[in-house]
């Protein structure tokens, strides 16, 4: 006897470059962390360059889930901002 | 011994031989309070994002240094009675960087394009 297939495990949805308009409505939007994986980038509270890409234009830190920057990375971004603010580099 | 890095931002209005001797101090506490000195960077006068105690611009220097707590104790507590310093940062780290200097300054003939040859006739 075949064992059914297990409904609740749906296909994660694809990662997909970017937003086009003949994607199907399930697919969701997936962007991998900008700092895990290869050749990334460290983050240093003296590459401003870097930090800049993560601040409003008013100087504030930007929240991950627009950024899509992973947990652990956001934590170590936001002391490395917080270090750059107090050498007043940003 | 411990891998520390040190920042401080001196205030603009001294003389290039006063600046000297400002880092020589520092540089002097760190080596007599059980301390080695591994690389020094000098990232110049910068323009400061927001007005700090009433300075738009500061000289920045950083040092990275091996020390041990009193190291960075004396080094702060020097640092706090010092009217011409406005801001100082001590990070700990677990290794050296010593290839990337993110405030070099890169030679103004290397970057420069080659000068524009303008066709008129």
């Amino acid at each position: 006897m075949k064992r059914k297939k297990n409904l609740r495990h749906k296909k994660k949805p694809p990662a997909t470059g970017g937003l086009s308009l003949f994607q199907k409505p399930g697919i969701k939007f997936v962007r991998s962390c900008p700092f895990s994986g290869k050749d990334a980038p460290t983050i240093d509270y003296k590459n401003i360059k870097l930090l800049k890409k993560y601040l409003s234009e008013s100087g504030r830190i930007l929240p991950s889930r627009i950024t899509s920057v992973s947990q652990k990375k956001q934590r170590e971004l936001s002391q490395a901002i917080k270090r750059a603010r107090l050498l007043v580099l940003i | 011994m411990n891998c520390y890095e040190h920042t401080l931002i001196a205030k603009q209005d001294l003389s290039d031989t006063q600046n000297k001797k400002l880092y020589e101090k520092y540089e002097n506490i760190i080596n007599k309070n059980s301390g080695k000195i591994i690389k020094t960077e000098e990232w110049g006068l910068r323009n400061l994002a927001t007005k700090t105690k009433n300075n738009t611009k500061g000289i920045y220097y950083h040092i990275k240094f091996e020390g041990v707590g009193k190291t960075i104790e004396e080094l702060e507590r020097a640092e706090n009675i010092d009217e011409g310093i406005i801001r100082f940062l001590t990070v700990k780290v677990k290794k050296h960087d010593l290839e990337t200097n993110y405030f070099e300054k890169k030679d103004y003939y290397d970057k420069k394009e080659a000068p524009r040859t303008t066709d008129k006739q």
